[in-house]
């Protein structure tokens, strides 16, 4: 029995070393090699580099741009989650319904999610085109004329443009995850709220929230991550301009490791990123060990 | 009451067809708008105006983007990227997932954890040496480099999906077939890969979306037309100096209809599957 025992041991491990060996390779190393990097003066037009110690995250203190591109950082990652959340919340209570046309939106609505963001951008920046984008023909249409800019362009409405590409992208990925959560909360909750004499503000506070809380925190923790350490959006569509109206710390970090050479500086910025996400991480753990105690 | 419950439906009615109205003008009409764009003739897409007369319709935006661009080139590059990312993501996150679902595994809960905390690592710290790693292999600007980069972007999601998925499958069916005699592969391909088929098959559409989309790694590793993927070259005819709108319009459209197309393949099993790592007990 002991030796039918040591070999299944032996068998989950080997079925799961493929994994490991390439997130070793390709996701540990690099995370590794990056935190040294921010200890050095590394740079790309250099032969060698030195040990510097923390000296580049003295440096950090200093630079404004990092400080702007860590608010702007933390201002869109705040700001989109929550209101995916909301918005989420109410686009999954209607797609929920059992009404006419509800269950074609459910079929049709997350197709936001599966293009490219590359794709998303274009088509955004399309519309937001002086003239003839769709947004200022709607802005004419309206009587709104004197709104025609190029939204990405505009140094107050760039960062909300940015924010809005990523509802646009998740919103409906929040929805179709809620909906299903909700579905599976069973009917006789309802039945027993309603019997309370609850109202649906009530159920909707005692029975559905609770319900799904396991799948809202899901959610919500791989969308802070991934819309921290998004790039993508803001590099393609402004590069973090205009001025730094849209700077955000992936995009300073490419910067500053692409465009400057600044390799070693770069890194430490990264590390900053990565350290906020650890706190942040470390919270969701205790909050997910609570849950399933 | 009747009468409460005869208002409180209609407010109900009302209110769900409000929203659904608005997520179809606001999640739905960019797609439609960039769709009826790439057929609109140049002329009319810089009128803004927003109807067109028939005549001003034209299939000129493809035939220029297919014929005078290289980006059937382009097309084929993403497809074939696409589809090694998915089928290397997935065999080895079955493996995996199979093995942490299955087996006794020493600090299997660990593992899980930093495999799924890996979402959290910065991919912007990671790019250079990553790049390193790749031009330490000779594998710049090939297709074995990409794909070997883009893995990290969706194993651990592919990984943390199935283990979930695999969590919920029930093990009757195996143990019989060990009864059987059948062996841990007998055992995987002959009963778990045919009853988790469409948790596999959304597996392998979030690897090959991810992969279709994915910006950043091919930026840095594509450095000639042999590699370059839709995204970039989508990036590149968009920030043109002179954008021709209807080209770039219709080279998105070309972009997304293979994930669109595939999404209404896997549509019905898309959220159980996505979220199976997620509503485990």
């Amino acid at each position: 029995m002991t030796s039918v025992h040591i070999s299944r041991k032996h068998i989950g491990l080997l079925l799961l070393l493929p994994t490991l060996v390439i997130m070793a390779a390709f996701t540990l190393f690099p995370l590794l090699e990056g935190l040294r990097l921010s200890l050095t003066n590394m740079n790309l037009l250099r032969e060698t580099s030195q040990f510097i110690g923390l000296s580049n995250f003295a440096k950090l203190l200093t630079d404004d741009i990092f400080w702007i591109s860590l608010y702007h950082s933390v201002l869109l990652t705040t700001v989109a989650v929550v209101l995916q959340l909301i918005l989420g919340l109410v686009v999954a209570t209607a797609l929920k319904q059992e009404l006419p046309g509800v269950r074609f939106m459910r079929s049709i609505i997350m197709a936001s999610w599966v293009i490219p963001v590359v794709a998303t951008v274009v088509m955004f920046r399309f519309m937001s085109q002086p003239d003839y984008g769709f947004i200022n023909i709607i802005f004419r249409l309206l009587g709104a004329k004197n709104l025609n800019s190029y939204w990405f362009g505009n140094l107050n409405a760039a960062l909300p443009m940015i924010i809005i590409m990523h509802l646009w992208r998740n919103i409906p990925f929040y929805a179709i995850a809620f909906m299903a959560a909700m579905q599976a909360i069973p009917e006789d909750q309802y039945d027993a709220a309603h019997i309370d004499g609850a109202g649906p503000w009530k159920t909707f506070t005692n029975v559905t929230l609770p319900g799904i809380r396991g799948m809202i925190i899901v959610m919500v923790t791989i969308h802070v991550l991934w819309t921290f350490n998004n790039f993508d959006f803001v590099y393609i569509a402004t590069g973090g301009g205009p001025v730094n109206a849209t700077d955000i710390l992936p995009v300073y970090v490419y910067r500053q490791t692409w465009s400057n050479y600044t390799v070693g500086y770069g890194a430490s910025i990264g590390v900053v990123m990565l350290l906020i996400l650890l706190v942040y991480f470390v919270i969701y753990i205790r909050i997910y060990e609570r849950k399933s105690r | 009451m009747a009468l409460t419950k005869r208002t409180r439906d209609l407010i109900r009615i009302t209110a769900t067809y409000v929203v659904l109205a608005g997520c179809f003008v606001f999640f739905i009409m960019p797609m439609i708008w960039i769709i009826y764009s790439s057929f609109r003739g140049s002329d009319a897409i810089f009128s803004g105006k927003v109807f067109t007369p028939l005549s001003g319709f034209t299939l000129d935006h493809y035939k220029t983007i297919l014929s005078v661009t290289d980006f059937p080139l382009f097309f084929l590059n993403s497809l074939r990227i696409a589809f090694l990312v998915s089928v290397i993501a997935v065999s080895s996150s079955i493996l995996g997932a199979y093995g942490l679902s299955r087996f006794h595994i020493p600090r299997r809960n660990t593992i899980l954890t930093a495999i799924f905390s890996t979402q959290m690592f910065p991919k912007i710290l990671m790019i250079l040496p990553l790049y390193t790693i790749i031009v330490a292999f000779s594998m710049l600007d090939t297709t074995i480099g990409i794909v070997l980069a883009q893995l990290i972007l969706v194993l651990p999601f592919a990984v943390w999906m199935l283990k979930g998925y695999f969590d919920n499958l029930p093990s009757e069916l195996e143990d019989a077939a060990r009864v059987d005699g059948c062996n841990v592969f007998q055992t995987l391909f002959r009963i778990i890969i045919p009853i988790a088929a469409p948790g596999i098959l959304v597996a392998a559409f979030y690897s090959f979306v991810v992969s279709w989309g994915d910006y950043l790694i091919v930026s840095v590793i594509a450095q000639s037309q042999r590699t370059a993927t839709l995204p970039l070259v989508l990036q590149r005819l968009s920030s043109a100096l002179n954008i021709r709108w209807g080209q770039v319009a219709a080279a998105t459209v070309m972009t997304i209809v293979p994930t669109i197309l595939l999404f209404s393949l896997v549509n019905r099993w898309l959220v159980s599957g996505m979220t199976a790592g997620a509503v485990k007990e």
